[in-house]
């Protein structure tokens, strides 16, 4: 046995999965192909893979259904694709687990790029639980876990304590997407209304104290109807 | 859909309605009003049925269907009797000539309710004329819009598929590369009729609108084109206060991406865009102003309605036409309420950009 990753790619177009094999054969993963969700579940248990690729639009098996019962036993990193137009498939994914989603159609550098971010994380294992220490860095943006501070060039930032909060949020799942949902409940607590008004205003002015232009972020780009991506650290 | 419209209508014209019987009450008693006036003034009660008969035509004018006005006609032909009619305040039905005021007055209501009603549907049927004409104009141009990149993606592939051994590398690159560049042409023709359809939904002006930072959606859009077009000199600036704007984002979105596209693929001699924001009162403005040739000025007043059409005029394949792009621009900025504008800068170059209304409640700030 070699130790490529192994992927199974949940795709009921043919055309469009045998396009995702060719790409990750060719650049040195190896791949498992079900085109519904039953076998897929199937393949889970008995191939165990290192991450799935999972089409929202199955003909048997709701999309949702399956990251349900994958969470239930995995945290295995899943990718999901959707089409354009339906943020909300997106956002609901992702609140139920997934751990990013790419738009259909895409180009290879693009599913080559979401994968190494997901595998990464999944290796790091900096998803869950672990207490925020350290320091990340991202071009000249550096955000201290231990002083709770950020500094950009070697200067203080001035973030409040929600602003502060977020930023942490974002640079620890950097390169992945955070739902408004997740950021709120992370910021201000379960009992946060749903209204992501809040978060945009924070988001604005965080924008103004760390971005040069608030207009062409350098470090956190909106996802728009999604959420928000922190750049990956160096 | 339509079915449903109309049973609506027909239930709408058959049910009991607060507004049209409030707009009767009120007709009635202005006729009353006004014929007990004229009695204190001493004059002769010969106005009451003239009088009454104009409220039975303005009742069947300004209501729905037939019911209000004859009702109105029937109220109206006993009150006058019972109150204009000597005896006053009692019925006297032996009047010479009294079927025939009754007669004209129910004539009068229903003939009225019939022209208002004839008139209501020959409008809305225009409207959907116009609306179907503009789908077909839309379809037109589109159809002829496919056919030149799918041709070239065709000859290319096929191309690539008969002539392995012989086509050099290089050869096989450039092929499917230009393959490629047409298909995020026809991906995003597509995502321009996706646009079209979102806001149609038969009652127009009906997009789901949330408010939205404009400097998200401009950096969001600013990003994907640079991803597009990476060797485009853009600049965007935004105001230093947010600006939150009631909108159907991935629609303005698709706006600001066609209007920025445009400069590459029409701006000719563009190697420069800018994208701002501002804000002017209570509008926000988005402008995208580019360095090229500008807008011939024959076609600087059509350019932002009429350019659909302009497919059939040109009817060569080479250039791609801008119209659809503007015209689907135009579409959503005015399901949104707003307004497009196109012009020429003094310092030259195009500035093409539209005007939101901001958020209510965020003025005071």
């Amino acid at each position: 046995m070699d130790n490529k990753p192994s992927v199974l790619v949940v795709e009921d177009d043919a055309g469009i999965g045998s396009f995702i094999e060719t790409i990750l054969v060719s650049n040195g993963y190896s791949v498992l192909r079900a085109s519904g969700g039953r076998q897929a579940l199937m393949m889970l248990t008995s191939h165990c893979p290192e991450l799935m690729i999972l089409d929202l639009g199955l003909p048997d098996l709701d999309g949702t259904r399956i990251i349900r019962s994958v969470r239930s036993w995995s945290k295995m990193p899943i990718l999901v694709v959707s089409a354009r137009a339906h943020e909300k498939d997106k956002v609901e994914a992702l609140d139920l687990g997934a751990d990013d989603y790419i738009t259909k159609p895409f180009g290879s550098a693009e599913l080559l790029a979401r994968i190494r971010t997901a595998l990464r994380h999944a290796s790091g294992d900096t998803a869950s639980g672990m207490p925020l220490s350290g320091v990340f860095r991202a071009g000249d943006l550096t955000v201290d876990y231990n002083k709770m501070h950020v500094y950009l060039a070697g200067e203080d930032v001035h973030l409040t304590r929600n602003e502060y909060k977020i930023v942490a949020l974002l640079s620890r799942y950097a390169g992945r997407v955070l739902t408004y949902d997740h950021i709120l409940k992370n910021v201000w607590g379960p009992v946060s209304s749903g209204d992501n008004q809040i978060l945009r205003v924070n988001m604005a002015n965080i924008r103004r104290k760390i971005e040069k232009n608030p207009a062409d972020p350098q470090y956190i780009f909106t996802e728009m109807g999604v959420g928000y991506r922190m750049i990956e650290g160096d | 859909m339509k079915q449903r419209q109309k049973l609506h209508q027909i239930r709408g014209r058959l049910l009991f309605s607060w507004r049209d019987s409030a707009v009767t009450l009120g007709i009635l008693l202005a006729a009353y009003g006004v014929c007990s006036l004229l009695r204190n003034l001493g004059e002769s009660s010969s106005y009451a049925s003239l009088l009454f008969l104009l409220a039975v035509f303005l009742v069947a004018r300004y209501t729905e269907g037939y019911f209000y006005g004859i009702a109105a006609s029937l109220v109206g032909v006993l009150a006058v009797n019972y109150v204009f009619i000597y005896p006053y305040y009692s019925f006297n039905f032996t009047l010479a000539g009294y079927p025939m005021t009754m007669l004209c007055m129910l004539a009068v209501s229903l003939t009225t309710s019939a022209l208002i009603t004839r008139i209501k549907q020959s409008d809305q049927l225009k409207l959907a004329a116009e609306k179907e004409k503009m789908r077909g104009n839309l379809l037109r141009a589109v159809s002829h819009d496919l056919r030149t990149p799918l041709t070239s993606i065709l000859g290319a592939t096929s191309a690539v598929a008969e002539n392995d051994l012989t086509l050099t590398h290089e050869e096989r690159v450039r092929l499917l590369r230009g393959a490629q560049d047409d298909i995020e042409w026809l991906i995003r023709m597509v995502e321009n009729l996706l646009a079209v359809t979102r806001i149609d939904a038969d009652s127009p002006a009906q997009v789901i609108k949330t408010p939205e930072a404009a400097e998200e959606i401009v950096s969001e859009t600013v990003a994907k084109f640079k991803k597009r077009f990476p060797g485009f000199s853009v600049s965007v600036r935004v105001p230093d206060a947010l600006l939150m704007i009631p909108m159907d984002a991935m629609l303005i979105e698709q706006v600001l991406i066609n209007l920025m596209e445009n400069v590459v693929l029409h701006g000719e001699t563009a190697d420069r865009v800018e994208l701002t924001v501002s804000r002017s009162g209570k509008c926000a403005v988005f402008e995208v102003r580019d360095n090229g040739v500008g807008i011939p000025p024959d076609k600087l007043p059509k350019i932002l309605e009429g350019s659909m059409i302009s497919a059939e005029e040109k009817q060569g394949d080479s250039k791609r036409n801008m119209g659809i792009g503007l015209s689907v621009c135009n579409a959503i900025v005015r399901a949104h309420g707003g307004s497009m504008f196109a012009e020429n800068a003094p310092e030259g170059g195009a500035v093409i950009g539209f005007r939101l209304a901001i958020q209510e409640g965020e003025d005071g700030q």
